[in-house]
């Protein structure tokens, strides 16, 4: 019913002027999930958008071909059953039969090329296409089997369509261009209205495939003060809320009626150098700043202990131990060393910062600055908000900066953006090595598991080693509720798919 | 009336200014619509793909071609399209300026009821315990900045207890007059706390000039009871300054309060503003402020007209 | 001289005065490093120590002396607000001057500019104005200037208007004085009462749009303290460790407070009108 009513967007507007002078009145409608985050999606097309805060209100209304797990570990959704043929060189899907969208109508794979099509398109402006690239052609030789022909073989590819960025759309809404406007998705809610940086309203969907939900929508209010999220809990006001401040996620356990979820994410703390800047340039230089800092004592301060020291790899399956990195422990002596030898007698940078992006920039800014003022570093921060920061980043117009990036499960597409010579983002790490790029060209076609572990290891300790950046730490992923509700199992991605389990007690 | 005729004039005149600098000022901030929707992920796009998003947001012309553009649409009431909202910016400023327009009367309402009495109050017990108190606090409401005591409250309202006002969504008050009021009391009482500072040490200061007036110290000298000479003959004389204080106020707070939004999570025209800043929605930025400035000036006019008919001493076209 | 004598006697005028030399010689102290500790020394074990002995007012997230940050944060919110005050009474006077003397197309070309800026919401255009240029003591400086410019300009184009009318402007001039003679002798000496205490006030102003822009994430850079910025990066331990909310607060509300008692004093004594109410 309301699926149909949310097609046109005449209706759509009607509809949420009908809710924001009714239903809104009564935000504690007992059957409804009521969840709050600080930061709201900034649109709607699941191909453009990217923004953690986006992928999670559009990962409960579209639906991939697969989903990766709590552990990471690739799942069905659309497709029921996948396959790569021996060569590596065609990936077969079978679609659920029962897979439909909100409107009813069956997701065939038609919709799924129509889907992958637009994606590839340039000018959709999809970032995630860039994962997409060695798919040469589609298949579809019946309504439930996609047959994607690669032009190399590409293991990662599987796991880089586990996102909403790979979301299957309409072929409709493709075709009449309102891929946008509609939300028309599979997944197991439907949005019923939006009010951007204010609430949104999703109601269950009732054609979904995946199961019953034991309640019947989630209301979303952005509370963009986290500290008013935590009120909001505690006065029983918010069944659910997401979280980014360690500061405010580690006082919810002090209260009796709330839990705290935390679980280590795949993004990574990290301070980026620029080589192509003096004296950054020098091996030995950034060796020395690596061998300088404390990650630890970043971790116990920055983040009050909220986080793991990292690698370059994150994700469980390929990382190695930190202590088996170059000079993951600090050691002063060889860091003025390392300076000596560089001939390098201390120096001044700038290093950037994004405004509470994440919250504990600053924080971590400030610790780094006085560590490496031991060995004569001399760090000015510059402070900026985050679009300037990104315009900065994007340019690599720094000395160096505090970035907090997102990982992926997979190592080759985490970094071959930042450090294969074809790249998109090597203007960012200014930076490559002959030896970086062959151990992910491996790595990209290697499709033992195994195998491909002694390469990313290879891959990792060579990267800690030539420093390009330090890596610092994970940070958690923190999701709060309330004691009563029960079933949700928080993921390292931070999708907030576990909803789906959640009972609301009372 | 010749001056409200120029003034009126001047008015389009100082839109057009707000406008150009807006529009200008907002283009010069490093950063784009694309940058800010796919944040460090923009670097991935290729030089095709983001031409065809900056066609989508409106922003491949030159900028001069864009504000020729804007004007157009804006002498036909369009103000544009919001490119976070998908919606046409006037809609979507006329939804969210309800709250900032109750929130701002809730406030001018809590300071002139608490302002005023002790204005009068702390005058006619001039240097007594009760003035010297009420100035002290007075001075001490205007000299707290807002977020320290929406902070305040919020933190005491949790903690102590278990309560805090309804966040994120506005209830309006023709929907659920109790709800509303309920959800806008505290951000109010934060609005209105400085305000009422400011009233009373107004009222209190012009109540002391009209009683030291001549024809008050003859409505005294004939008998006329002392309360009768307080509210009747002084307080209105002495309320003009307040009313003029009250409106100045008012049309900085009908700009919405972007802190204390912030803080109570509520959807006001502050805090769109803020967010489409951020957004780099440039057609929501310029709506806003525009709106805001019209507002402002209207706000301001009314005020001097007040003013003007309040005291005949005062010739408008004297200024 | 006279102003000083009559500031003592002013008994609100005395303790607004008594604040601000205090804040200004906390301020020197920490200038000058005489702080109880090195503001930006990072005491790894006494991370949020609550006040004590050592830290007379606790310390921070990675363990700093807000005792001696408060200091230190004390010059910098002063500066930002003097300096910008400084700039904003500079331009607004001259604004100001050149509308009410010369008039005609200047004025209305001014004074249309000024209502511009006034007519463009405060907090806005200081934020549109620090993402800009990029935020820094600079910044804030020149964002919170050109955000206070029309207000002085207003305040000093309405006696320019009327003095330029009185009589004794007309007689200095019968006699031959110069313009330039005119405007700096005269005009000045009657435009320094109304300045002096919109100077005050505006210095009020000033720290509260200071703490408010660096709440927002948008002022003074760190490590470098300053008391909105101190407020806004203790905003979410409040629970954790209030005293780095309530001491910082309490300097600012104290600051803005000595400037408001000053402010006011000075308009008793130097407008006649309200002198008359003192007596």
């Amino acid at each position: 019913m309301h699926s149909k009513f949310a097609r046109t967007a005449a209706a759509r507007v009607a509809l949420a002027t009908l809710l924001s002078t009714a239903a809104l009145a009564m935000p504690a409608q007992a059957a409804n999930l009521r969840l709050a985050w600080a930061q709201d999606a900034t649109g709607l097309d699941p191909h453009t958008q990217t923004a953690f805060s986006s992928l999670r209100l559009l990962e409960l209304i579209y639906e991939p071909l697969v989903r990766l797990d709590a552990s990471l570990d690739v799942v069905p959704a659309i497709a029921e059953s996948w396959e790569f043929s021996d060569d590596g060189l065609t990936l077969t899907f079978n679609l659920d039969p029962d897979a439909s969208f909100s409107d009813g109508t069956a997701v065939t794979s038609e919709d799924v090329k129509a889907s992958f099509e637009r994606l590839l398109d340039e000018a959709t402006g999809a970032a995630a296409r860039s994962n997409f690239l060695s798919i040469a052609s589609i298949d579809t030789p019946d309504p439930q089997t996609v047959v994607f022909n690669l032009s190399q073989p590409d293991a990662p590819i599987l796991v880089a369509m586990a996102t909403a960025n790979a979301a299957v759309v309409p072929a409709s809404a493709i075709a009449d261009g309102s891929v946008a406007t509609t939300t028309l998705g599979s997944g197991p809610f439907v949005l019923e209205q939006w009010d951007p940086n204010a609430q949104a309203t999703l109601s269950v969907n009732e054609n979904w495939a995946g199961g019953d939900i034991a309640y019947e929508g989630i209301t979303i209010s952005v509370l963009p003060d986290e500290t008013a999220i935590l009120s909001s809990l505690r006065a029983g006001q918010t069944d659910f809320a997401l979280l980014n401040d360690p500061l405010v996620a580690t006082l919810v356990p002090t209260e009796p009626n709330l839990q705290l979820n935390a679980v280590p994410g795949l993004a990574y703390n990290v301070l980026q150098l620029n080589p192509s800047r003096e004296p950054m340039d020098n091996l030995l230089v950034r060796q020395a700043m690596s061998c300088a800092i404390n990650r630890q004592e970043i971790v116990d301060a920055a983040l009050i202990g909220e986080g793991e020291v990292t690698g370059p790899l994150t994700m469980p399956v390929y990382a190695s131990v930190p202590s088996s990195l170059f000079c993951y422990e600090q050691d002063l002596e060889k860091a003025r060393a390392l300076m000596d030898e560089a001939g390098v007698d201390g120096f001044t940078a700038t290093v950037i910062a994004a405004t509470g992006e994440p919250p504990i920039a600053s924080a971590e800014a400030q610790v780094l600055q006085s560590q490496l003022a031991e060995i004569g570093i001399e760090l000015e921060i510059e402070l900026m908000e985050l679009s300037v920061y990104v315009d900065r980043w994007l340019a690599g117009d720094f000395d160096m900066a505090v970035a907090q990036n997102g990982g992926r499960p997979d190592p080759y597409p985490m970094y071959n953006r930042y450090f294969t010579k074809d790249g998109n983002l090597v203007k960012v790490s200014q930076f490559t090595d002959d030896e970086l790029d062959s151990l992910l060209q491996q790595g990209r076609v290697e499709t033992d598991v195994d195998a491909r572990r002694e390469i990313f290891q290879a891959f990792e300790a060579r990267l800690a080693e030539l420093s390009p950046w330090l890596w610092l730490s994970t940070s958690n992923i923190y999701t709060a509720q309330l004691q009563s509700l029960s079933g949700f199992e928080p993921s390292p991605t931070g999708s907030l798919f576990g909803l789906t389990e959640v009972t609301l007690g009372q | 009336m010749n001056y409200l005729g120029r003034r009126l004039l001047t008015f389009p005149l100082i839109l057009l200014g707000v406008s150009l600098l807006v529009f200008v000022s907002i283009r010069m901030i490093p950063g784009d619509a694309i940058t800010a929707m796919l944040g460090t992920e923009a670097g991935l796009l290729t030089p095709v793909q983001r031409q065809s998003l900056a066609v989508y947001f409106g922003i491949d012309q030159p900028v001069p071609v864009q504000y020729v553009r804007w004007l157009g649409g804006l002498f036909q009431g369009d103000l544009g399209i919001s490119v976070t909202y998908g919606k046409p910016v006037l809609e979507i400023v006329l939804q969210r300026f309800p709250l900032t327009l109750e929130l701002a009367l809730l406030a001018m309402l809590i300071a002139l009821s608490a302002g005023i009495p002790a204005g009068v109050f702390a005058a006619t017990h001039s240097e007594r315990p009760a003035d010297i108190g009420l100035r002290l606090l007075a001075m001490l409401g205007q000299s707290t900045p807002g977020f320290v005591v929406g902070l305040l409250i919020i933190f005491v309202l949790s903690v102590y207890f278990g309560y805090i006002p309804a966040m994120g969504s506005f209830t309006p008050l023709w929907v659920d007059p109790l709800a509303n009021l309920t959800q806008l009391i505290f951000p109010a009482i934060t609005l209105g706390f400085a305000f009422a500072a400011s009233v009373t040490r107004i009222t209190r200061s012009s109540m002391l000039d009209v009683l030291s007036d001549d024809y008050v110290r003859t409505a005294r000298a004939k008998g006329v009871p002392a309360r009768r000479v307080i509210w009747h003959h002084a307080l209105p004389n002495a309320l003009i300054p307040v009313v003029t204080l009250s409106g100045v106020e008012f049309g900085y707070l009908l700009g919405g309060a972007v802190i204390i939004e912030q803080i109570f999570a509520l959807p006001g025209l502050g805090r769109l503003t803020l967010d489409a800043i951020g957004q780099r929605d440039y057609a929501l930025v310029q709506g806003c402020v525009l709106f805001i400035a019209f507002n402002f000036l209207v706000v301001n006019l009314l005020v001097d007209l007040a003013y003007a008919a309040l005291d005949p001493r005062i010739r408008l076209g004297a200024r | 001289m006279r102003i000083f004598k009559a500031l003592a006697a002013h008994r609100t005028g005395r303790v607004g005065a008594a604040i601000i030399a205090i804040y200004l010689l906390l301020a020197l102290c920490g200038l000058l490093g005489l702080t109880p500790h090195d503001p930006l020394q990072q005491f790894r074990i006494d991370r949020l120590s609550p006040p004590d002995t050592t830290y007379w007012m606790g310390t921070d997230l990675i363990g700093r002396d807000t005792a001696s940050r408060l200091m230190v944060g004390i010059g910098q919110s002063f500066l930002i607000a003097f300096g910008s005050v400084g700039l904003a009474s500079l331009f607004g006077t001259l604004i100001g001057l050149l509308a009410g003397w010369w008039g005609g197309w200047l004025d209305g070309l001014l004074m249309r500019v000024m209502d511009v800026l006034l007519a463009f919401p405060a907090i806005l255009l200081a934020l549109l104005i620090i993402a800009i240029v990029g935020p820094g003591t600079g910044t804030s400086v020149a964002a919170i200037a050109i955000v206070y410019t029309p207000i002085f300009a207003r305040v000093v184009r309405g006696p320019t208007l009327s003095l330029k009318r009185r009589d004794f402007v007309d007689a200095a001039r019968t006699f031959g004085s110069s313009q330039r003679y005119i405007l700096s002798r005269h005009l000045l000496l009657n435009l320094v009462a109304p300045l002096t205490v919109q100077v005050t006030l505006a210095l009020a102003w000033a720290l509260l749009t200071e703490a408010g822009l660096s709440f927002l994430g948008l002022g003074t850079q760190p490590p470098a303290p300053s008391l909105g910025l101190m407020m806004s990066e203790a905003r979410n331990l409040m629970q954790q460790a209030p005293w780095l909310l309530i001491f910082p607060g309490l300097t600012v509300m104290f600051g803005i407070l000595g400037f408001n008692l000053l402010g006011d004093a000075l308009r008793d004594i130097i407008d006649p009108r309200t002198r008359r109410r003192a007596a």
